[in-house]
Protein backbone atom coordinates (compact mmCIF):
# COMPACT_ATOMS: atom_id res chain seq x y z
CA UNK A 1 0.00 0.00 0.00
CA UNK A 2 1.08 3.09 -1.38
CA UNK A 3 0.79 6.05 1.31
CA UNK A 4 -0.67 8.85 -0.21
CA UNK A 5 -0.99 11.93 2.12
CA UNK A 6 -3.94 13.13 0.84
CA UNK A 7 -5.41 10.05 0.04
CA UNK A 8 -5.16 7.89 2.75
CA UNK A 9 -6.95 4.22 2.97
CA UNK A 10 -9.75 4.33 6.07
CA UNK A 11 -7.59 1.89 8.79
CA UNK A 12 -9.82 -0.43 10.93
CA UNK A 13 -8.43 -0.49 14.56
CA UNK A 14 -9.04 -2.78 16.90
CA UNK A 15 -8.57 -0.97 20.68
CA UNK A 16 -7.79 -3.39 23.50
CA UNK A 17 -8.36 -0.97 26.34
CA UNK A 18 -10.00 -2.23 30.01
CA UNK A 19 -10.36 1.61 30.82
CA UNK A 20 -13.94 3.14 29.44
CA UNK A 21 -12.58 6.90 29.67
CA UNK A 22 -9.34 5.90 27.80
CA UNK A 23 -11.33 4.68 24.93
CA UNK A 24 -13.44 7.33 24.65
CA UNK A 25 -10.32 9.59 23.99
CA UNK A 26 -9.03 7.26 21.74
CA UNK A 27 -12.21 7.11 19.88
CA UNK A 28 -12.33 11.52 20.17
CA UNK A 29 -8.50 12.17 19.07
CA UNK A 30 -8.89 9.44 16.12
CA UNK A 31 -12.28 11.22 14.71
CA UNK A 32 -10.76 14.39 14.91
CA UNK A 33 -7.10 13.81 13.39
CA UNK A 34 -6.31 15.34 10.27
CA UNK A 35 -3.81 12.75 9.39
CA UNK A 36 -6.02 9.46 7.70
CA UNK A 37 -9.31 8.21 8.98
CA UNK A 38 -10.28 5.17 11.02
CA UNK A 39 -12.95 3.01 12.28
CA UNK A 40 -12.53 1.73 15.86
CA UNK A 41 -14.01 -0.99 17.72
CA UNK A 42 -13.05 -1.36 21.30
CA UNK A 43 -12.53 -4.92 23.41
CA UNK A 44 -12.04 -4.52 27.14
CA UNK A 45 -9.99 -7.43 27.75
CA UNK A 46 -7.64 -10.46 25.94
CA UNK A 47 -10.08 -12.88 25.30
CA UNK A 48 -12.51 -10.89 24.17
CA UNK A 49 -9.65 -9.17 21.37
CA UNK A 50 -8.56 -12.78 20.49
CA UNK A 51 -12.67 -13.63 19.81
CA UNK A 52 -12.64 -10.04 17.40
CA UNK A 53 -9.64 -11.05 15.78
CA UNK A 54 -10.41 -14.52 14.74
CA UNK A 55 -14.21 -13.18 13.50
CA UNK A 56 -12.86 -9.83 11.67
CA UNK A 57 -10.03 -8.50 9.95
CA UNK A 58 -8.59 -5.33 11.36
CA UNK A 59 -5.62 -3.72 9.81
CA UNK A 60 -3.63 -2.73 13.12
CA UNK A 61 -4.14 -3.31 17.05
CA UNK A 62 -3.90 -0.38 19.99
CA UNK A 63 -3.05 -2.58 22.81
CA UNK A 64 -3.38 -1.71 26.46
CA UNK A 65 -0.72 -3.90 28.45
CA UNK A 66 -2.80 -3.87 31.64
CA UNK A 67 -5.91 -5.70 30.87
CA UNK A 68 -8.12 -8.01 33.61
CA UNK A 69 -7.10 -11.54 32.05
CA UNK A 70 -3.55 -10.65 31.30
CA UNK A 71 -0.84 -8.08 32.62
CA UNK A 72 2.72 -6.78 31.08
CA UNK A 73 4.03 -8.33 28.05
CA UNK A 74 2.59 -11.24 28.56
CA UNK A 75 -0.26 -8.85 26.81
CA UNK A 76 1.24 -8.85 24.37
CA UNK A 77 3.18 -12.17 23.69
CA UNK A 78 -0.29 -13.89 23.77
CA UNK A 79 -1.40 -11.32 21.35
CA UNK A 80 1.28 -11.40 18.95
CA UNK A 81 1.59 -15.36 18.64
CA UNK A 82 -1.49 -16.05 17.64
CA UNK A 83 -1.83 -13.62 15.43
CA UNK A 84 1.74 -12.50 14.27
CA UNK A 85 0.68 -11.22 10.57
CA UNK A 86 -0.92 -8.47 12.76
CA UNK A 87 0.84 -4.98 13.25
CA UNK A 88 0.81 -3.99 17.06
CA UNK A 89 0.98 -0.45 18.54
CA UNK A 90 1.46 -0.88 22.60
CA UNK A 91 -0.71 2.02 24.54
CA UNK A 92 -0.07 2.29 28.14
CA UNK A 93 0.11 4.28 31.17
CA UNK A 94 2.99 2.31 32.30
CA UNK A 95 6.37 4.53 31.28
CA UNK A 96 9.29 2.66 31.82
CA UNK A 97 12.09 2.99 29.08
CA UNK A 98 13.22 -0.53 29.30
CA UNK A 99 9.74 -1.94 28.84
CA UNK A 100 9.35 -0.04 25.59
CA UNK A 101 12.37 -1.24 24.07
CA UNK A 102 11.71 -4.63 24.94
CA UNK A 103 8.04 -4.21 23.54
CA UNK A 104 9.65 -3.71 20.46
CA UNK A 105 11.98 -6.39 20.23
CA UNK A 106 8.98 -8.72 21.16
CA UNK A 107 7.08 -7.40 17.91
CA UNK A 108 5.34 -4.68 18.53
CA UNK A 109 5.50 -1.57 16.28
CA UNK A 110 5.78 1.09 18.79
CA UNK A 111 5.15 2.30 22.42
CA UNK A 112 2.85 4.89 23.36
CA UNK A 113 2.95 6.19 26.83
CA UNK A 114 -0.67 7.57 27.47
CA UNK A 115 -1.57 11.06 27.49
CA UNK A 116 1.87 11.88 25.99
CA UNK A 117 0.74 12.20 22.03
CA UNK A 118 -1.44 14.11 20.31
CA UNK A 119 -4.42 12.94 17.67
CA UNK A 120 -1.71 13.46 14.87
CA UNK A 121 1.31 11.77 16.16
CA UNK A 122 -1.02 8.83 17.23
CA UNK A 123 -2.30 8.33 13.78
CA UNK A 124 0.86 8.45 12.34
CA UNK A 125 2.09 6.17 14.62
CA UNK A 126 -0.73 3.66 13.39
CA UNK A 127 -0.26 3.93 9.79
CA UNK A 128 3.06 3.54 10.29
CA UNK A 129 2.89 0.42 12.08
CA UNK A 130 0.66 -1.04 9.04
CA UNK A 131 3.24 0.14 6.55
CA UNK A 132 6.30 -1.35 8.49
CA UNK A 133 4.72 -4.58 9.56
CA UNK A 134 3.78 -4.59 5.73
CA UNK A 135 7.67 -4.15 4.86
CA UNK A 136 8.65 -6.71 7.51
CA UNK A 137 6.39 -9.33 5.87
CA UNK A 138 7.95 -8.79 2.42
CA UNK A 139 11.17 -8.92 3.51
CA UNK A 140 10.26 -12.41 5.70
CA UNK A 141 8.92 -14.03 2.51
CA UNK A 142 12.25 -12.58 0.58
CA UNK A 143 14.37 -14.02 3.08
CA UNK A 144 12.64 -17.60 3.39
CA UNK A 145 12.78 -17.65 -0.19
CA UNK A 146 15.88 -16.72 -0.42
CA UNK A 147 17.00 -19.49 2.15
CA UNK A 148 14.71 -22.24 0.18
CA UNK A 149 16.48 -21.35 -2.81
CA UNK A 150 19.94 -21.59 -1.05
CA UNK A 151 18.85 -24.92 0.25
CA UNK A 152 18.07 -25.90 -3.09
CA UNK A 153 21.11 -24.77 -4.38
CA UNK A 154 23.04 -26.81 -2.29
CA UNK A 155 20.87 -29.46 -2.51
CA UNK A 156 21.98 -29.64 -6.29
CA UNK A 157 25.28 -29.00 -5.31
CA UNK A 158 25.43 -32.21 -3.36
CA UNK A 159 23.59 -34.05 -6.13
CA UNK A 160 26.18 -33.21 -8.39
CA UNK A 161 28.78 -34.20 -6.62
CA UNK A 162 27.85 -37.30 -5.71
CA UNK A 163 26.46 -38.27 -8.59
CA UNK A 164 30.39 -37.50 -10.40
CA UNK A 165 31.40 -39.66 -7.47
CA UNK A 166 29.40 -42.37 -7.53
CA UNK A 167 29.76 -42.76 -11.42
CA UNK A 168 33.14 -42.86 -11.27
CA UNK A 169 33.36 -44.91 -7.98
CA UNK A 170 30.64 -47.47 -9.88
CA UNK A 171 32.28 -48.15 -12.61
CA UNK A 172 35.38 -48.95 -10.39
CA UNK A 173 33.57 -51.25 -8.37
CA UNK A 174 31.41 -53.43 -11.63
CA UNK A 175 34.53 -54.97 -12.71
CA UNK A 176 35.08 -56.89 -9.63
CA UNK A 177 31.83 -57.90 -8.49
CA UNK A 178 30.92 -59.09 -12.57
CA UNK A 179 34.12 -61.69 -11.58
CA UNK A 180 32.36 -62.31 -8.33
CA UNK A 181 29.02 -62.91 -10.08
CA UNK A 182 30.63 -65.33 -12.57
CA UNK A 183 33.15 -67.01 -9.53
CA UNK A 184 29.86 -67.40 -7.84
CA UNK A 185 27.72 -68.93 -11.11
CA UNK A 186 30.37 -71.11 -11.70
CA UNK A 187 30.58 -72.57 -8.46
CA UNK A 188 26.45 -73.36 -8.42
CA UNK A 189 27.05 -75.41 -11.34
CA UNK A 190 30.16 -77.61 -9.87
CA UNK A 191 28.11 -77.67 -6.54
CA UNK A 192 24.78 -78.24 -7.83
CA UNK A 193 24.82 -82.23 -6.30
CA UNK A 194 26.98 -82.01 -3.51
CA UNK A 195 24.53 -82.37 -0.35
CA UNK A 196 26.08 -79.71 2.41
CA UNK A 197 23.99 -77.05 3.41
CA UNK A 198 27.04 -75.28 4.26
CA UNK A 199 28.30 -74.87 0.92
CA UNK A 200 24.82 -74.25 -0.29
CA UNK A 201 24.11 -71.53 2.77
CA UNK A 202 27.69 -69.96 1.95
CA UNK A 203 27.18 -69.74 -1.52
CA UNK A 204 23.59 -68.35 -1.34
CA UNK A 205 24.79 -65.50 1.48
CA UNK A 206 27.46 -64.24 -0.85
CA UNK A 207 25.31 -64.50 -4.45
CA UNK A 208 23.14 -62.07 -2.44
CA UNK A 209 25.64 -59.78 -1.20
CA UNK A 210 26.55 -59.64 -4.43
CA UNK A 211 23.46 -59.29 -5.76
CA UNK A 212 22.47 -56.17 -3.54
CA UNK A 213 25.91 -54.68 -4.29
CA UNK A 214 24.81 -54.75 -7.69
CA UNK A 215 21.69 -53.38 -7.03
CA UNK A 216 23.58 -50.09 -4.73
CA UNK A 217 25.37 -49.40 -8.11
CA UNK A 218 22.68 -49.58 -10.06
CA UNK A 219 20.84 -46.95 -8.25
CA UNK A 220 23.95 -44.81 -8.15
CA UNK A 221 24.21 -44.88 -11.89
CA UNK A 222 20.40 -44.12 -12.33
CA UNK A 223 21.48 -40.99 -10.22
CA UNK A 224 24.57 -39.83 -12.00
CA UNK A 225 23.19 -40.41 -15.50
CA UNK A 226 20.11 -38.60 -14.91
CA UNK A 227 19.97 -36.00 -17.18
CA UNK A 228 19.74 -37.61 -20.38
CA UNK A 229 16.29 -38.31 -21.05
CA UNK A 230 14.64 -40.07 -23.70
CA UNK A 231 11.29 -37.90 -24.18
CA UNK A 232 7.94 -38.76 -25.99
CA UNK A 233 4.40 -37.83 -26.18
CA UNK A 234 3.30 -40.62 -23.49
CA UNK A 235 -0.09 -41.41 -22.11
CA UNK A 236 0.80 -40.97 -18.29
CA UNK A 237 -2.48 -43.88 -17.29
CA UNK A 238 -0.58 -46.39 -19.42
CA UNK A 239 2.43 -46.21 -17.88
CA UNK A 240 0.89 -45.93 -14.77
CA UNK A 241 -0.94 -48.68 -15.57
CA UNK A 242 2.09 -50.53 -16.83
CA UNK A 243 4.45 -49.65 -13.42
CA UNK A 244 1.06 -51.16 -11.06
CA UNK A 245 1.42 -54.71 -12.72
CA UNK A 246 5.22 -54.72 -11.34
CA UNK A 247 3.49 -54.54 -7.68
CA UNK A 248 0.03 -56.16 -8.09
CA UNK A 249 1.42 -59.44 -6.27
CA UNK A 250 2.69 -57.64 -3.38
CA UNK A 251 -0.96 -55.85 -3.09
CA UNK A 252 -2.58 -59.18 -3.01
CA UNK A 253 0.00 -60.56 -0.48
CA UNK A 254 -0.35 -57.75 1.67
CA UNK A 255 -4.14 -57.26 0.96
CA UNK A 256 -4.20 -53.76 -0.37
CA UNK A 257 -6.53 -52.69 -2.60
CA UNK A 258 -5.65 -50.75 -5.69
CA UNK A 259 -8.32 -48.12 -6.46
CA UNK A 260 -7.70 -46.32 -9.49
CA UNK A 261 -9.63 -42.95 -10.71
CA UNK A 262 -8.20 -42.06 -14.53
CA UNK A 263 -9.11 -38.74 -16.45
CA UNK A 264 -9.31 -40.72 -20.05
CA UNK A 265 -9.26 -37.53 -21.98
CA UNK A 266 -6.18 -36.46 -20.79
CA UNK A 267 -3.88 -35.09 -23.16
CA UNK A 268 -0.46 -36.88 -24.25
CA UNK A 269 2.93 -35.58 -21.68
CA UNK A 270 6.48 -34.93 -22.95
CA UNK A 271 8.41 -37.69 -20.45
CA UNK A 272 10.56 -40.20 -20.74
CA UNK A 273 8.53 -43.19 -19.60
CA UNK A 274 10.92 -45.44 -18.12
CA UNK A 275 12.36 -42.75 -15.82
CA UNK A 276 8.53 -42.23 -15.14
CA UNK A 277 7.20 -45.43 -14.69
CA UNK A 278 10.48 -45.69 -12.00
CA UNK A 279 9.27 -43.07 -10.38
CA UNK A 280 5.39 -44.07 -10.05
CA UNK A 281 7.31 -47.67 -8.69
CA UNK A 282 9.33 -46.16 -6.10
CA UNK A 283 6.15 -44.05 -4.34
CA UNK A 284 4.13 -46.99 -4.99
CA UNK A 285 5.89 -49.39 -3.20
CA UNK A 286 6.71 -46.24 -0.47
CA UNK A 287 2.90 -46.38 0.02
CA UNK A 288 3.01 -50.35 -0.05
CA UNK A 289 5.64 -50.22 2.48
CA UNK A 290 3.83 -48.40 5.01
CA UNK A 291 0.89 -50.70 4.56
CA UNK A 292 1.81 -53.69 5.79
CA UNK A 293 -0.83 -54.34 7.22
CA UNK A 294 -3.52 -53.87 4.22
CA UNK A 295 -4.94 -50.92 3.50
CA UNK A 296 -6.06 -48.66 0.11
CA UNK A 297 -3.84 -47.47 -2.91
CA UNK A 298 -5.74 -44.83 -4.90
CA UNK A 299 -4.22 -43.30 -7.64
CA UNK A 300 -5.70 -40.30 -9.51
CA UNK A 301 -4.62 -38.98 -12.56
CA UNK A 302 -6.47 -35.31 -13.84
CA UNK A 303 -6.01 -32.23 -15.86
CA UNK A 304 -6.42 -28.60 -14.55
CA UNK A 305 -5.58 -24.89 -14.70
CA UNK A 306 -2.50 -24.69 -12.58
CA UNK A 307 -2.68 -22.82 -9.29
CA UNK A 308 -0.39 -21.51 -6.53
CA UNK A 309 -1.75 -24.33 -4.22
CA UNK A 310 -1.01 -27.05 -6.59
CA UNK A 311 2.72 -25.59 -5.22
CA UNK A 312 4.51 -28.44 -3.89
CA UNK A 313 3.10 -28.58 -0.78
CA UNK A 314 5.91 -28.43 1.57
CA UNK A 315 8.41 -27.88 -1.34
CA UNK A 316 9.56 -24.42 -2.68
CA UNK A 317 7.87 -22.51 -4.97
CA UNK A 318 8.29 -23.64 -8.78
CA UNK A 319 9.56 -20.99 -11.29
CA UNK A 320 8.21 -23.47 -14.13
CA UNK A 321 4.80 -23.05 -13.40
CA UNK A 322 2.29 -19.96 -13.98
CA UNK A 323 -1.21 -20.02 -12.00
CA UNK A 324 -3.46 -20.61 -15.50
CA UNK A 325 -1.16 -23.23 -17.36
CA UNK A 326 -2.29 -26.37 -18.14
CA UNK A 327 -1.22 -29.10 -15.99
CA UNK A 328 -1.33 -33.10 -15.52
CA UNK A 329 -1.45 -34.47 -12.18
CA UNK A 330 -1.11 -37.63 -10.80
CA UNK A 331 -1.88 -38.57 -6.48
CA UNK A 332 -0.69 -41.39 -5.10
CA UNK A 333 -2.56 -41.87 -2.01
CA UNK A 334 -2.02 -44.51 0.52
CA UNK A 335 -3.84 -45.31 3.98
CA UNK A 336 -0.65 -46.46 5.85
CA UNK A 337 1.29 -45.12 8.86
CA UNK A 338 2.07 -41.50 7.09
CA UNK A 339 5.10 -39.71 7.72
CA UNK A 340 6.76 -38.53 10.75
CA UNK A 341 6.57 -34.61 9.87
CA UNK A 342 10.28 -34.09 11.29
CA UNK A 343 11.26 -36.21 8.36
CA UNK A 344 8.86 -34.66 5.79
CA UNK A 345 11.44 -32.15 5.43
CA UNK A 346 14.15 -34.81 4.83
CA UNK A 347 12.63 -37.41 2.54
CA UNK A 348 13.84 -36.33 -0.83
CA UNK A 349 17.65 -35.91 0.43
CA UNK A 350 19.86 -38.10 -1.05
CA UNK A 351 20.97 -40.99 1.13
CA UNK A 352 17.80 -41.01 3.93
CA UNK A 353 16.45 -43.69 3.92
CA UNK A 354 14.19 -45.23 7.07
CA UNK A 355 14.60 -48.62 5.83
CA UNK A 356 18.08 -49.16 6.43
CA UNK A 357 17.77 -51.99 8.40
CA UNK A 358 15.71 -53.75 5.04
CA UNK A 359 18.50 -52.67 3.01
CA UNK A 360 17.55 -49.21 1.56
CA UNK A 361 19.53 -47.02 -0.10
CA UNK A 362 17.85 -43.69 0.35
CA UNK A 363 18.43 -42.79 -3.14
CA UNK A 364 14.55 -43.63 -4.46
CA UNK A 365 13.22 -40.07 -3.48
CA UNK A 366 16.07 -38.37 -4.55
CA UNK A 367 16.07 -40.06 -8.00
CA UNK A 368 12.30 -39.81 -8.15
CA UNK A 369 13.13 -35.38 -7.60
CA UNK A 370 16.05 -35.34 -9.75
CA UNK A 371 14.09 -36.92 -12.93
CA UNK A 372 10.90 -34.74 -12.18
CA UNK A 373 13.07 -31.98 -12.11
CA UNK A 374 14.91 -32.76 -15.20
CA UNK A 375 11.06 -33.05 -16.47
CA UNK A 376 10.47 -29.72 -15.49
CA UNK A 377 8.19 -31.04 -13.63
CA UNK A 378 7.01 -30.89 -9.53
CA UNK A 379 6.86 -33.96 -6.95
CA UNK A 380 5.53 -33.04 -3.38
CA UNK A 381 4.76 -35.77 -0.54
CA UNK A 382 2.83 -34.59 2.61
CA UNK A 383 0.22 -36.61 5.16
CA UNK A 384 -3.70 -36.74 4.43
CA UNK A 385 -5.50 -34.17 5.82
CA UNK A 386 -7.32 -36.87 8.17
CA UNK A 387 -4.34 -38.37 9.38
CA UNK A 388 -4.89 -41.53 7.34
CA UNK A 389 -2.23 -42.49 5.48
CA UNK A 390 0.60 -39.96 2.71
CA UNK A 391 -0.47 -38.76 -0.33
CA UNK A 392 2.77 -37.64 -3.01
CA UNK A 393 1.57 -35.89 -6.15
CA UNK A 394 3.33 -35.44 -9.52
CA UNK A 395 2.35 -32.23 -11.60
CA UNK A 396 3.96 -32.18 -15.67
CA UNK A 397 3.32 -29.71 -17.73
CA UNK A 398 1.05 -30.25 -20.51
CA UNK B 1 29.72 -81.19 -32.66
CA UNK B 2 32.64 -78.15 -33.07
CA UNK B 3 32.84 -76.09 -30.03
CA UNK B 4 32.62 -72.44 -30.84
CA UNK B 5 35.82 -70.44 -30.68
CA UNK B 6 34.83 -67.52 -28.42
CA UNK B 7 38.32 -64.75 -27.61
CA UNK B 8 37.82 -62.67 -24.39
CA UNK B 9 39.90 -60.05 -24.58
CA UNK B 10 39.97 -57.85 -20.96
CA UNK B 11 42.44 -56.83 -18.92
CA UNK B 12 40.70 -58.29 -15.53
CA UNK B 13 42.22 -61.57 -15.20
CA UNK B 14 40.12 -62.90 -12.29
CA UNK B 15 37.16 -61.90 -14.69
CA UNK B 16 37.82 -63.20 -17.59
CA UNK B 17 39.51 -66.46 -16.28
CA UNK B 18 35.46 -66.98 -14.45
CA UNK B 19 34.06 -66.47 -17.79
CA UNK B 20 36.19 -69.11 -19.53
CA UNK B 21 35.77 -71.29 -16.61
CA UNK B 22 31.45 -71.05 -16.44
CA UNK B 23 31.83 -70.78 -20.58
CA UNK B 24 33.70 -74.05 -20.88
CA UNK B 25 31.54 -75.77 -18.18
CA UNK B 26 28.70 -75.97 -20.77
CA UNK B 27 31.03 -78.18 -22.99
CA UNK B 28 29.69 -75.74 -26.22
CA UNK B 29 32.86 -73.25 -26.38
CA UNK B 30 36.08 -73.05 -26.38
CA UNK B 31 37.45 -70.02 -24.58
CA UNK B 32 40.53 -68.15 -25.34
CA UNK B 33 41.79 -65.15 -22.66
CA UNK B 34 44.06 -62.08 -24.07
CA UNK B 35 44.93 -59.83 -21.16
CA UNK B 36 47.18 -57.29 -22.70
CA UNK B 37 45.26 -55.14 -25.16
CA UNK B 38 48.61 -54.43 -27.19
CA UNK B 39 48.91 -57.54 -28.64
CA UNK B 40 44.76 -58.25 -28.97
CA UNK B 41 44.78 -58.02 -33.10
CA UNK B 42 47.69 -60.26 -33.27
CA UNK B 43 45.82 -63.23 -30.63
CA UNK B 44 42.42 -62.29 -33.02
CA UNK B 45 44.45 -63.35 -36.29
CA UNK B 46 46.19 -66.52 -34.79
CA UNK B 47 43.50 -67.83 -33.26
CA UNK B 48 40.69 -66.54 -35.65
CA UNK B 49 37.48 -66.75 -33.03
CA UNK B 50 33.79 -67.25 -33.93
CA UNK B 51 33.21 -64.24 -31.53
CA UNK B 52 35.12 -61.64 -29.69
CA UNK B 53 33.95 -60.32 -26.28
CA UNK B 54 35.70 -57.29 -25.47
CA UNK B 55 36.12 -54.74 -22.74
CA UNK B 56 36.24 -51.22 -23.77
CA UNK B 57 38.57 -49.15 -20.96
CA UNK B 58 41.97 -50.92 -20.62
CA UNK B 59 45.21 -49.74 -20.33
CA UNK B 60 47.67 -48.81 -23.50
CA UNK B 61 44.91 -49.87 -25.80
CA UNK B 62 40.99 -49.72 -25.61
CA UNK B 63 38.51 -51.33 -27.01
CA UNK B 64 37.05 -48.84 -29.61
CA UNK B 65 40.71 -48.50 -31.13
CA UNK B 66 41.00 -52.78 -31.33
CA UNK B 67 37.44 -52.67 -33.20
CA UNK B 68 39.06 -50.53 -36.11
CA UNK B 69 42.14 -52.75 -36.24
CA UNK B 70 39.99 -55.81 -36.75
CA UNK B 71 37.79 -54.03 -39.06
CA UNK B 72 40.45 -52.79 -41.30
CA UNK B 73 42.32 -56.24 -41.40
CA UNK B 74 40.96 -58.72 -44.16
CA UNK B 75 41.34 -61.54 -42.29
CA UNK B 76 39.44 -60.99 -39.23
CA UNK B 77 37.46 -58.25 -40.58
CA UNK B 78 33.96 -60.35 -40.36
CA UNK B 79 34.00 -61.80 -36.65
CA UNK B 80 31.30 -60.59 -34.74
CA UNK B 81 32.55 -58.71 -31.65
CA UNK B 82 30.25 -57.84 -28.67
CA UNK B 83 31.27 -54.84 -25.89
CA UNK B 84 31.19 -56.02 -22.53
CA UNK B 85 31.62 -53.58 -20.18
CA UNK B 86 31.52 -51.92 -16.92
CA UNK B 87 30.74 -48.58 -18.77
CA UNK B 88 27.00 -49.15 -19.78
CA UNK B 89 24.17 -49.99 -17.51
CA UNK B 90 22.06 -52.56 -17.71
CA UNK B 91 19.22 -49.59 -18.90
CA UNK B 92 21.35 -48.45 -21.42
CA UNK B 93 22.51 -51.59 -23.34
CA UNK B 94 19.25 -53.97 -22.46
CA UNK B 95 21.00 -56.93 -21.59
CA UNK B 96 19.86 -59.34 -24.48
CA UNK B 97 22.62 -57.81 -26.59
CA UNK B 98 21.77 -53.94 -27.16
CA UNK B 99 22.84 -51.81 -29.84
CA UNK B 100 24.46 -48.86 -29.04
CA UNK B 101 26.06 -46.34 -31.68
CA UNK B 102 25.89 -49.51 -33.93
CA UNK B 103 27.93 -52.11 -31.79
CA UNK B 104 26.32 -54.53 -29.32
CA UNK B 105 26.81 -54.29 -25.81
CA UNK B 106 26.54 -56.65 -22.88
CA UNK B 107 26.61 -54.68 -19.73
CA UNK B 108 28.91 -55.70 -16.75
CA UNK B 109 28.00 -57.50 -14.75
CA UNK B 110 25.43 -60.08 -16.72
CA UNK B 111 24.30 -63.08 -15.63
CA UNK B 112 26.41 -66.56 -17.55
CA UNK B 113 22.59 -66.89 -18.85
CA UNK B 114 22.19 -63.48 -20.29
CA UNK B 115 26.24 -63.90 -21.77
CA UNK B 116 25.33 -66.95 -23.62
CA UNK B 117 22.15 -65.57 -25.15
CA UNK B 118 23.88 -62.74 -26.27
CA UNK B 119 26.81 -65.31 -27.90
CA UNK B 120 24.31 -67.89 -29.33
CA UNK B 121 22.35 -65.16 -31.02
CA UNK B 122 25.85 -63.91 -32.84
CA UNK B 123 26.62 -67.28 -33.59
CA UNK B 124 23.03 -67.93 -35.17
CA UNK B 125 24.00 -65.08 -37.20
Amino acid sequence: MQINPGMKRKLSVLVVENNQVDSRMLRGMLEKTTYGSFSLECCECLAKACEALAQHDYDVILLDLNLADSRGLDTLDKIHSKFPHLPIVINTGAYQDNLGLKAITSGAQDYLIKGKYLPYGLSKSLYYAVERKKAEQELKAAYNYLRETQAQLIQAEKINVIGGLASGVAHEVKNPLATIIYGIEFLYTKFEDVEDDQIQVTLKAIHEAATKANRIIKDLLDFASLSALQRKSEDINQVIDHALTLIHHQCDKLSIAIQKRYDETLPLIHIDRNRIEQVILDLTLNAIQSMKKGGQLEIATYQKEYEKEDDGWPGPPSNDFRPGDPVVIVDIADSGSGIGEKLLTKIFDPFFTTKRAEGGVGLGLSIARTIMHNHKGLISIKNRENGAGAQARLIFKV
Amino acid sequence: MRKAKILIIDDERGFTEMVKLNLESTNRYRVIVENDSQIALETIIRTQPDIILLDVIMPYKEGPDIVYQVRNHPLVQDIPIIFFTATITKNEASSDCGIVGGHYFLAKPSSVEELIACIESHLDD
